[in-house]
């Protein structure tokens, strides 16, 4: 206290210092001539004799302004300056942990910040913690998360209490026509959309309650900068989407990707609408106070009620609450970083063991200048705070570096991860992660001096001034405790090395699941269509006369339409049943359905493993408007699908009951479709029911089948679709494999960082392995050389030494099979298609470990075997 | 002038000698000039140079303060007296140089 109230004099009230120390010189001065002049000089030779002795009083002042400033900083710059000396004594040493803290704390900052940026970095709304999201659910038919109907949402509009606002959003794409005909992304909101999530548009105003059915348009931040060049003119503009005319009256501000590349729609209150379809996704904005367990209550009950006015479509309903901050990222995604986030602790811990390890050998080495120290009075909290000092320059070294590791290792994540994860080009060095990297800083430099500090000689410093620095209980003592730390280390090691060799395994699984489809040398993209393309059979016309043009394309073998792209696209689904035998057991089956071109199956590579392929005879499930319902419907169904509706009889010829639940209709199954990953690598054989394209049924999702790279029929593919119709935008032209590997991008994130991260923990153990043992091999020396000159063999020093360290690796391959074994079930929601618990890659890494571990041994081992023993001896 | 004056002071020594020139009473800077030059028989002759900036690191330690006050023949003079933690600091310094002093001693073989 008394020295912070000095400093701030010193620093802030500088002139004050100055003037009373002037004015304490000059009393100086005056009692000086006073005690000459009583001596009997007299006046002016007392004046003169007084002024010399004195001196010069400016030299003084300065004098003691560098002692002030000095002070403060004076005792911690000594002890600065101390270990930076005893650091630059053993540059190596110095560097080689500097090195191995900048791996653990540059791949921890790597870790954190990617972390900080998706999953703490709050939604760009006012309050977002009141924001949720809204589902339905059917538990009855065991689905816990499913989109609202829209009748649904409109009931729960007029009468939730418990919400400021709820508002829908409904995906939707258009075909902007300004010059260059664009699909665009433009979902239907609700008129309150906005207000709910709290944003004010920058430009122009929000949505107006009464205009759901007016032609106006929204736009997102990115969409008018990207279309416009962020034109401030743009209010009133109007933009052409899908043949309609839309007035632009407002601009939103920058935000969420999610939200920021689109232009908005309103949607009106239809009094009758719809309550079998579920397509809306809600949000709501809890009312002041509400917290939302409250809200779910009072959704429950309201579930209640609709169940009981319309037993039909909303028997079994409730709802769920789920917190907006699930918007940014998935939950697989916030397993898979959390976990990571644990990984990349555990690499950091092995670097502190590491550094630990160095640190201890080195005061080993330097005991008797400790003792030494002490018997000269140091104190030992003063040196007990010189090897913290020296583990805290370490650790920032290491920080320092470690930052400049990290921004590499973002860079490289971002080459790495493509889709998984959120926000992944908003990572940047903020005050967070900043904080983060302070935090880990003072933890490593604890972590990594706790240890030294601990060891510095309590009693016995006559003993250690005494003793020759070999052979010595103290020293025997600490070999004990290195070797515990190296067990340590071998131990986290393995725990990493594990989970990185399961989550790859699991990897490569998933990429060797048997997917159905061909995905090599094919291509995708979408086409949407405008409303007209619905009337007078334009759609069909399009498509029929698109895929003959493709297919005078020579470097296309086939082509085919779907109406949702497979892996990636979103999933329709109906409950299905076969119609003359409903499943007595459980609820109907949940199958996606699509609608698909007869060359489709072809292109892709899906067999019809029995019955036939969709013809032209063929029509569409649905009723034209106009026209009488279709006389025959028919529809394919996958293997999987087939094999649950009709247990142990032959599919074909059978009826199927569509839309169960909803009034759909029957349809005869007229072939069967051989089992694919439809909805992602991991999510086993799909349930899917195929229907035929038609006038009603227009599939918008394009499969090539090329020869050679299917990038390169692009430009025969645009030109032949301009020549059809001029207005029709391509979009999201991918491979069909890079389709695939976009799908599983978070999972080859883990993977990729979690191997590397365990190359690392491989090579720290092996440091640690390879300096425990030959610094006590070199301690050895004499002792070796005593054997040999005994009669022992090389080959049984070398057993005796690589056996020394082999000891504590292999106890540490023990315990972290041990604690890996336990902790593996928080594994399991990573791991796909092998247990957490796999033999085969514990196995593989024990014997990894245990082969590292041999050589690092074996290089000090060797040494020792080559010790001659007349010079070992001489040295004792 | 005594030829002992060119003794210069050991780094330490100073601070020691400040600090138990005025555990007995507070004194402006001459007069712990003087006492020293007294109790040490004139060996050590303190300097403004060295005095002040001493004074004041040692108030900065916490080991003196110092106030304004009248000196003996009616000057205003600043007087620093010893602190708690003084008193603690000169205590251990005591003790560390009569250690080293009887090292010494032994090592030179002074009888």
């Amino acid at each position: 206290m008394q020295r912070l109230r000095a400093i701030w004099r010193n620093l802030f009230r500088k002139h004050i210092v100055d003037g009373t120390l002037d004015e304490e010189i000059r009393s100086y001065l005056q009692l000086l001539v006073d005690e000459k002049i009583s001596a009997g000089a007299d006046s002016e030779t007392a004046q003169r004799e007084a002024a010399m002795e004195v001196g010069a009083i400016e030299m003084i002042k300065e004098q003691v302004r560098d002692v002030r400033r000095g002070a403060f900083l004076e005792s911690l710059w000594t002890e600065v300056r101390q270990s930076v000396r005893a650091l630059r004594h053993n540059p190596g040493m110095a560097a080689m942990c500097a090195l191995m803290l900048a791996l653990g704390i540059g791949a921890s900052i790597t870790i954190f910040s990617v972390f900080e940026a998706a999953l703490l970095r709050p939604l760009p709304f006012r309050d977002s913690n009141q924001l949720v999201e809204l589902v339905e659910t059917r538990l009855d038919r065991g689905m816990d998360r499913v989109a609202f109907a829209e009748a649904d949402f409109w009931d729960l509009h007029d009468r939730t209490k418990s919400f400021e606002h709820v508002a829908a959003y409904h995906g939707n794409e258009a075909n902007l026509t300004d010059d260059q005909p664009e699909k665009v992304s433009a979902p239907q909101v609700t008129v309150e959309f906005f207000r709910t999530l709290g944003v004010a548009p920058i430009l122009g105003r929000d949505f107006s309650a009464d205009e759901g059915s007016a032609n106006v348009a929204v736009l997102g931040n990115k969409f008018w900068k990207a279309h416009y060049g962020g034109n401030a003119n743009i209010l009133g503009r109007v933009l052409r989407l899908s043949d309609k005319n839309y007035t632009v009256v407002g601009v939103l501000p920058a935000g969420e990707p999610w939200i920021d590349d689109q232009v908005y729609l309103p949607f009106p209150y239809h009094p009758n609408a719809d309550r079998g379809s579920w397509e809306y996704s809600v949000v709501g904005r809890l009312a002041k106070g509400v917290k939302p367990e409250a809200a779910k209550t009072e959704l429950q009950r309201l579930a209640g009620l609709l169940a009981a006015a319309n037993p039909k479509e909303d028997k079994g309903i409730g709802f769920e609450v789920l917190p907006s901050r699930r918007w940014i990222a998935p939950d697989s995604t916030s397993a898979a970083l959390r976990f990571l986030l644990l990984a990349v602790g555990l690499l950091a811990l092995i670097a502190c063991v590491n550094v630990a390890n160095l640190l201890l050998a080195r005061g080993l080495a330097r005991q008797r200048e400790i003792a030494v120290r002490i018997a000269l009075g140091a104190a030992r909290a003063r040196l007990v705070r010189s090897v913290m000092l020296e583990s805290l320059l370490l650790s920032t070294l290491g920080a320092l570096l470690g930052l400049g590791l990290a921004a590499v290792g973002v860079r490289i994540l971002r080459l790495v991860e493509i889709q998984g994860v959120p926000r992944l080009d908003e990572v940047s060095l903020n005050p967070w992660v900043l904080l983060f990297t302070v935090g880990v800083t003072l933890v490593t430099s604890v972590l990594c001096g706790l240890a030294p500090a601990l060891q510095t000689p309590v009693q016995g410093i006559v003993s250690a001034l005494r003793e020759s620095d070999r052979q010595t209980g103290a020293s025997r003592r600490q070999g004990r405790l290195r070797s515990m730390l190296v067990t340590a280390e071998v131990a986290l090691a393995f725990l990493l090395l594990v989970s990185a060799g399961l989550v790859m395994r699991s990897f490569q699984t998933l990429l060797n699941e048997n997917r159905g489809f061909a995905t090599t040398h094919r291509l995708m993209f979408s086409v949407s269509y405008p409303e007209s393309y619905g009337e007078n059979g334009r759609g069909k016309q399009f498509i029929d006369s698109f895929l003959e043009r493709l297919s005078t394309i020579p470097d296309i073998i086939s082509s085919g339409a779907v109406g949702v792209r497979p892996v990636t696209g979103p999933n329709y689904g109906m409950g299905i049943e076969a119609a003359a035998h409903p499943l007595t057991a459980g609820s109907p089956p949940w199958a996606g359905w699509r609608i698909i071109t007869p060359g489709y199956l072809r292109t892709v590579g899906l067999p019809v493993v029995r019955g036939r392929n969709f013809n032209e005879t063929d029509k569409p499930v649905w009723t034209e408007r106009g026209q009488p319902p279709p006389s025959h419907r028919t529809v394919m169904l996958s293997n999987a699908l087939a094999k649950l509706l009709f247990p142990n009889e032959d599919p074909i010829g059978r009826h199927a009951l569509l839309w169960k639940g909803q009034g759909g209709p029957e349809a005869e199954v007229v072939g069967v479709v051989g089992d694919s990953l439809e909805r992602g690598l991991d999510q086993g054989p799909a349930l899917t029911v195929y229907l035929p394209y038609g006038r009603v049924g227009l599939p918008s999702e394009f499969v090539l089948e090329t020869r050679g790279n299917p990038l390169a029929v692009v430009p025969s593919v645009r030109a032949a679709i301009k020549r059809l119709d001029p207005n029709l935008p391509l979009a999201d032209i991918r491979t069909f494999d890079d389709v695939v590997s976009r799908s599983v991008s978070s999972q080859r994130m883990n993977s990729v960082v979690l191997v590397t991260f365990s190359g690392f923990a491989l090579l720290l153990a092996s440091l640690g392995i390879y300096g425990v043992l030959s610094y006590s091999v070199s301690r050895r020396t004499s002792e070796i050389g005593l054997r040999m000159a005994l009669g022992a063999s090389e080959s049984s020093i070398l057993r005796i030494t690589v056996g020394q360290g082999l000891l504590p690796a292999i106890l540490g391959i023990t315990i972290g099979g041990a604690i890996a074994a336990l902790l593996s079930s928080y594994l399991k929601s990573l791991l796909f298609g092998i247990q957490p618990f796999d033999l085969s890659t514990y196995a593989a890494v024990s014997a990894l470990l245990l082969v590292t571990a041999a050589i690092a041994c074996f290089i000090p081992g060797r040494r020792a075997m080559k010790t001659d023993p007349a010079i070992a001896l001489r040295l004792e | 002038m005594p030829p002992s004056a060119n003794i210069a002071l050991l780094q330490g020594t100073l601070d020691v000698l400040i600090l138990k020139v005025l555990a007995l009473e507070p004194m402006h800077g001459l007069g712990i000039s003087r006492r020293i030059a007294q109790v040490t028989n004139e060996t050590f002759q303190v300097k403004p140079g060295s005095l002040f900036p001493a004074l004041h690191r040692m108030e900065e330690a916490g080991w003196l303060s110092a106030d304004w006050g009248e000196s003996e023949n009616n000057r205003r003079a600043k007087f620093y007296r010893l602190t708690k933690r003084g008193q603690r600091q000169l205590k251990q310094e005591t003790d560390n140089w009569s250690r080293i002093s009887a090292a010494m001693a032994g090592a030179l073989e002074i009888p």
